[in-house]
């Protein structure tokens, strides 16, 4: 076996990892870690965490690079092996089965038996004693669907701990969680480091970081900042690390001349099934002829907006107008016929039919449009017609209208989204991560035209995770906190990145006076 | 004609034929209840209970004994779920067509074997005889007691099997680590794997119990119900099980309740069809279990959309 | 190139899949002889095996002198059109990813309904049958509505409900027939003779059945073609099919949509039942469910839930379910055989792995065609 520095209990040397549809999701990270330690794993979404710790927990295998577990040089080719080697993992989303009880969800694989009936008294009582011994309070004879989230991570913990999991990786554990529960979390997270367990702790939140981790190792674009001790790091520092641009490129466009209101949202609310408040009394307006951004760590509402503004789901109060008239709750079809147009964060499964041809994915809001139809019969010239125009027009690389969605590149699927969304004639534009996991080309292109019809009078509302994308896009910016806007920046020619990054990771918040010069009320 | 109906309705006679017409059918809807928990809907039910309807009788008759007949059907089941759970788990054919091709061969394929063994034509006639079909017992001391010996004594050991079965699914699922795989896999397979239990094993062995049940709603059609297989035996009860399925929430007991139910509704229609004055409705009576059958997943739908609005509802005043 | 390729490949691997089904056809035959009350040596089974397969896979379009079997070719066509039919609804309700099998009792519906219309309304010849088969078409897309209503209003699966219905259905149709409009002069049970002018007559007359529904028939192919690929419906039923969050998304009708896709689910297999009553018959005596349901789902699933293939697999299934009733007519091999043959069609068509490792290396040679081809286009 080939060993190397036991300083560390974890050592992944060099990872690269590139999936299979061409994305590069790692390049030659190093990542240690200390037994016994709270090692924050940072970076904003898309920065790679996420892919390296699946890595680390054998859900993915590694391009090129090597992982060492005390110092043994190993194969996680499977979480039963990572769990072998002592690593547990608690994810994002829940691995639990609802209708069973906790202890039963705890020894799921590794059930205590008498013979051959499950000894389930045995079960509660592993699950009461391990509960005991890391403080981690769960109802053991409860099911898991009637139990509030708090402690439904606790019963992920415990699962991992049951089987003997030295090192944890706790992915987000915050992000479903209240402030009183995240309290108690980090209680019994340092109650379990003081017993030499070691944690992973993902994160992107700045006051959580500092308050629990010992080290934190940063990731941007895939590629490791670097690590450093918490305690002699500030919060600006860790922002500045965790935000920046690397390429600041720049989009030619000309100064915006916005005219009347088009979209005009007023106290938006929404709690989500988690009793979370993903929407907090949100009010702003899109004006014909600007692009407004919106910024901010994915999480902190976006994808809800965006949701209601397209009745994909239903707010709990607040209004939201088109030209003066209700889109909340409105059939997609008719927001659409209001000459409201979508780029869904999502692309495969709202933007696109994969299993359909190209043409057919063009078409797919305009089908009962007069001019594609001779009374009950498409008129397939003038579709052809359209679809060759928008393959054209759009620079979708194909052999034909006629291709399979699914075999385009993802760049290619995206750019057939656009032209669909872009080509209606839309008054309003709702673009929801419009060039993510997308090729250079294609991002370039999307965004130009992007300007082009905002220049041409259509109020662009622009969400997107990439700080590089909505600050050069956007003529101005709003950013998301906590399902509330934290800043508005009227003109963001000026916007400095250290700023916003404070403003995206809730170090500040600026006056409801200045935010609500976003509503251009008078 | 209404009190000629009750008369008829409200004698022992019609007790026992109840729990002897509602026995296969439950086997089946057990067999769709643990093919279910594992999420796989095995519409194949109906034909595996024709094919092993037909086996199990001839093999009683080949070896004169019911015991290795059952044994048989049981078998061909278990056989005829791993073939659908191959063919869905390792081929990917959506499990509602392989089930529709093991129906296939339970119409079509059962008259070819029957004349390929034993040269006869859409029935087993002849062949069965009093001794190779499944005994029946008498209770001592029950079956004096009025009603309820008509509820417990007399019926066909396959009877007794398969409202004991009820309490076994129920053990199997609930007490068992199969069962807990098994549950686990059916309601988040991503959560079993992630802790090392392979969903494709658990899902064969499901959908094997589900053919054993299916097998044994079978023997009991060739071997004691019809006294001898023929073609239009199963007429649907295996489809009016997965119906049960779904009305009994997918529990063991709700099943055996629904089952119970579509038994009623049966022994009602085979009341009614001996009744003079109802002579003539004979067909419309005939339908009613499968109108029982729709008219109860109604009602099921509805109250699981209510139930979902209530759930909504109360979640949002806290 | 690379679609011209997999489009080959999805060839073979069909071919494939018909060959192994009856590969497996021929062991039950030959177990057939094989177990025969009389004793065959091995030789003869052999023998007789191969005779049977003569008769079944060569035997509906040639005589045994070698000869074409006009008349053969003739009935084949006829059986194709109740098939035709239900392929179709089937192909309709299929694209929606509605698993409605109500097709079975449809047919039975449908045919019965214009049977009624047949004996009882007075009217002139050609309007008759017309009238006979819109009243059975909409008789059908009526009754569709149940399954398609309580899944859309409910969620309540449209598979048990059709499943059930397919019995209700059988059971009310029985009854009306026998207490209300049996022919009591008849030795089985069976209606009064339809009326001339209702009839739907042969192309040519020659006792092959060969109806102008055939006609009909061909004619619904194209039209129900049109309909799924050109019209806006169709378009919106398969778009729902591959993907119902991106239809809604986009602004389609979903509820409605797939209520639509059975309604003409239940209205082509109702026109079905009704043309091959009025074409085979002259009065309504089916006692059961008539199977052609059923096939319809074997087609739907051969023609890839593509209309324009319909004609093509029902022509199969009509061949192989001649060719097995020659075998069972000369060689003593049950017609049934053509239900193992389906059954082994249906699980191997539909395996979307079947054969998927060979696919897999196709997929990889064309990636890395492509790549080399984009080096070389860089290049220049």
């Amino acid at each position: 076996m080939e060993k190397t520095n036991t300083e560390y209990v974890v050592q992944m040397k060099g990872i690269t990892k590139v999936y299979p549809n061409g994305i590069a999701a790692n390049q030659s990270v190093d990542f240690n870690v200390r037994e016994g330690e709270i090692h924050a794993l940072m970076g904003e979404n898309g920065a790679g965490k996420s892919t390296l710790m699946k890595m680390l927990f054998g859900l993915e295998q590694p391009t090129e690079g090597e992982i060492y577990v005390r110092g043994e040089k190993v194969h996680l080719t499977s979480p039963t092996v990572a769990i072998a080697h002592g690593i547990g993992m608690v994810h994002q989303h829940f691995m639990l089965v609802p209708s069973l009880t906790v202890a039963e969800n705890i020894v799921l694989g590794i059930p205590p038996r008498k013979g051959i009936f499950i000894d389930y008294k045995k079960a509660v009582e592993i699950t009461e004693e391990y509960a005991k011994k890391y403080n981690l309070h769960v109802d053991a004879n409860a099911k898991v669907m009637d139990i509030p989230v708090g402690m439904k991570q606790k019963v992920e913990i415990l699962k991992a701990l049951v089987r003997g999991a030295k090192i944890l990786i706790l992915d987000e554990p915050t992000a479903v969680l209240t402030t009183q529960e995240t309290a108690e979390l980090f209680k019994e997270l340092i109650h379990l480091k003081n017993q030499g367990y070691t944690i992973i702790f993902i994160s992107h939140k700045l006051k959580e970081i500092k308050e629990i981790t010992d080290r934190m190792t940063i990731l941007r674009g895939g590629k490791s900042m670097g690590v450093y001790d918490t305690k002699d790091t500030t919060e600006q520092e860790i922002s500045r690390l965790m935000v920046g641009r690397d390429v600041v490129l720049s989009v030619e466009k000309d100064q915006a001349q916005p005219t009347d209101v088009v979209l005009r949202v007023k106290d938006l609310e929404y709690t989500n099934e988690w009793n979370r408040k993903m929407l907090n009394k949100v009010s702003f307006a899109v004006r014909k002829g600007e692009i407004l951004g919106i910024a901010g760590v994915e999480g902190n509402g976006q994808a809800e907006l965006v949701e209601m503004l397209f009745n994909l789901n239903q707010p709990d109060g607040g209004t939201a107008e088109v030209n003066g008239k209700n889109i909340l709750g409105v059939d997609q079809d008719r927001i659409r016929a209001m000459g409201v147009s979508l780029i869904p964060e999502d692309r495969m499964t709202y933007g696109i039919a994969g299993d359909g041809t190209i043409e057919e994915n063009l078409i797919s809001d305009r089908c009962d449009k007069k001019k594609f139809n001779i009374g009950p019969l498409f008129n397939m010239r003038a579709i052809h017609q359209e679809s060759d125009r928008l393959i054209d027009e759009f620079d979708v690389l194909c052999k034909s209208n006629q291709q399979q969605v699914k075999m385009l590149s993802g760049g290619n699927i995206q750019k057939v989204v656009v032209a669909r969304e872009f080509s209606s004639d839309p008054i309003l534009i709702i673009a929801d991560q419009p060039t993510r996991g997308i090729d250079v080309g294609a991002t370039e292109f999307i965004r130009k035209k992007l300007v082009e019809l905002s220049r041409a009078g259509a109020a662009v509302l622009l969400v997107s995770a990439d700080l590089n994308e909505v600050i050069e896009l956007s003529d101005s910016l709003m950013v998301f906190y906590g399902g509330q806007i934290s800043a508005y920046f009227e003109d963001t020619s000026s916007i400095n990145d250290e700023i916003m990054g404070e403003y995206m990771l809730g170090l500040k918040h600026q006056s409801e006076e200045e935010i609500r010069r976003v509503c251009h009320e008078g | 004609m209404f009190s000629q109906l009750m008369s008829m309705v409200l004698t022992e006679d019609f007790l026992f034929s109840i729990i002897r017409i509602t026995a296969p059918i439950l086997f089946a809807a057990l067999g769709a209840v643990v093919a279910e928990k594992a999420g796989v809907t095995n519409i194949g039910l109906e034909g595996t209970m024709m094919i092993s309807a037909l086996l199990g009788m001839l093999v009683s008759y080949w070896t004169q004994s019911w015991v290795l007949g059952v044994l048989m059907a049981v078998l061909v089941g278990i056989l005829l779920g791993l073939m659908m759970g191959f063919f869905n788990l390792k081929l990917k054919t959506d499990i509602i067509l392989a089930g529709i091709a093991v129906n296939m061969l339970g119409g079509g394929g059962t008259i070819f074997l029957l004349n390929m063994l034993v040269h006869m034509k859409g029935n087993t006639g002849s062949l069965s005889s009093a001794n190779i079909l499944i005994p029946t017992i008498n209770i001592p001391l029950i079956d004096r007691i009025p009603v309820l010996r008509s509820l417990l004594s007399g019926h066909s050991v396959l009877t007794y099997v398969a409202f004991l079965s009820v309490l076994l699914v129920w053990i199997l699922l609930y007490r068992t680590s199969l069962g807990l795989n098994i549950r686990a896999v059916g309601e988040n397979a991503n959560a079993a794997s992630s802790v090392g239990v392979s969903v494709n094993k658990i899902r064969y062995i499901a959908i094997g119990i589900s053919g054993a049940f299916a097998g044994l709603g079978g023997a009991f059609m060739s071997m004691y119900y019809s006294q001898g297989w023929n073609s239009g035996m199963v007429a649907g009860r295996g489809f009016i099980a997965l119906a049960a399925q779904a009305m009994g929430r997918g529990e063991p007991v709700g099943a055996m309740l629904s089952s119970l139910l579509f038994g009623l509704a049966q022994a009602l229609k085979n009341k009614v069809t001996g009744l003079t004055g109802l002579a003539s409705y004979n067909y419309l009576v005939a339908s009613i279990p499968y109108i029982v059958t729709i008219v109860g997943l109604v009602i099921y739908a509805a109250s699981t959309i209510r139930r979902a609005k209530r759930h909504r509802k109360a979640s949002e005043e806290k | 190139m690379k679609d011209k390729r997999m489009t080959l490949f999805n060839f073979v691997r069909g071919a494939a899949a018909i060959l192994i089904s009856l590969a497996v056809g021929t062991v039950f035959i030959f177990l057939t002889f094989a177990l025969a009350e009389k004793h065959y040596t091995f030789g003869e089974c052999l023998e007789n095996t191969g005779e049977a397969l003569r008769y079944m896979l060569i035997g509906p379009l040639f005589k045994k002198t070698g000869d074409f079997n006009t008349m053969g070719l003739f009935q084949i066509l006829a059986a194709m059109i109740p098939i035709t039919f239900t392929g179709l609804a089937t192909c309709v309700m299929f694209s929606a990813n509605q698993f409605n099998l109500a097709g079975e009792g449809s047919v039975m519906a449908g045919g019965f309904v214009a049977a009624l219309c047949g004996i009882y309304l007075k009217m002139n010849t050609g309007l008759h049958a017309v009238v006979c088969i819109v009243v059975a078409a909409a008789v059908c897309a009526l009754i569709m509505l149940i399954p398609a209503l309580l899944k859309v209003k409910l969620g309540a699966s449209e598979m048990v409900t059709s499943l059930m219905m397919n019995y209700v259905i059988m059971y009310v149709v029985l009854h009306f027939l026998n207490v209300h409009f049996a022919d009591r002069s008849k030795g089985s049970t069976q209606t009064f003779p339809f009326a001339a002018t209702s009839k739907i007559g042969e192309i040519i007359p020659n006792g092959s059945k060969l109806t102008w529904g055939f006609v009909i028939a061909m004619v619904f192919v194209v039209l129900t073609a049109l309909f799924m690929y050109r019209t806006r419906w169709g378009y919106a039923i398969r778009m729902i099919g591959a993907n119902q969050s991106f239809a809604k998304y986009s602004g389609m009708k979903v509820g409605g949509t797939i209520v639509l896709s059975q309604v003409v689910g239940g209205m082509l297999a109702g026109m079905g039942g009704g043309i091959e009553v009025m074409g085979r018959f002259n009065t309504f005596l089916w006692k059961e469910l008539p199977g052609y349901g059923w096939t319809g789902v074997t087609i739907a699933i051969l023609a890839k839930n593509n209309p324009i293939f319909v004609p093509l697999a029902a022509f199969f299934i009509a061949y192989l379910n001649k060719g097995c009733s020659l075998m069972s007519t000369y060689c003593n091999v049950p017609s049934e055989m053509i239900d193992i043959i389906q059954a082994a069609i249906f699980l191997f068509f539909a395996a979307e792995q079947f054969l998927s490792g060979y696919r897999q290396k196709l997929v990889v040679k064309n990636t890395r065609a492509d790549l080399m081809k984009t080096a070389e286009g860089r290049k220049a």
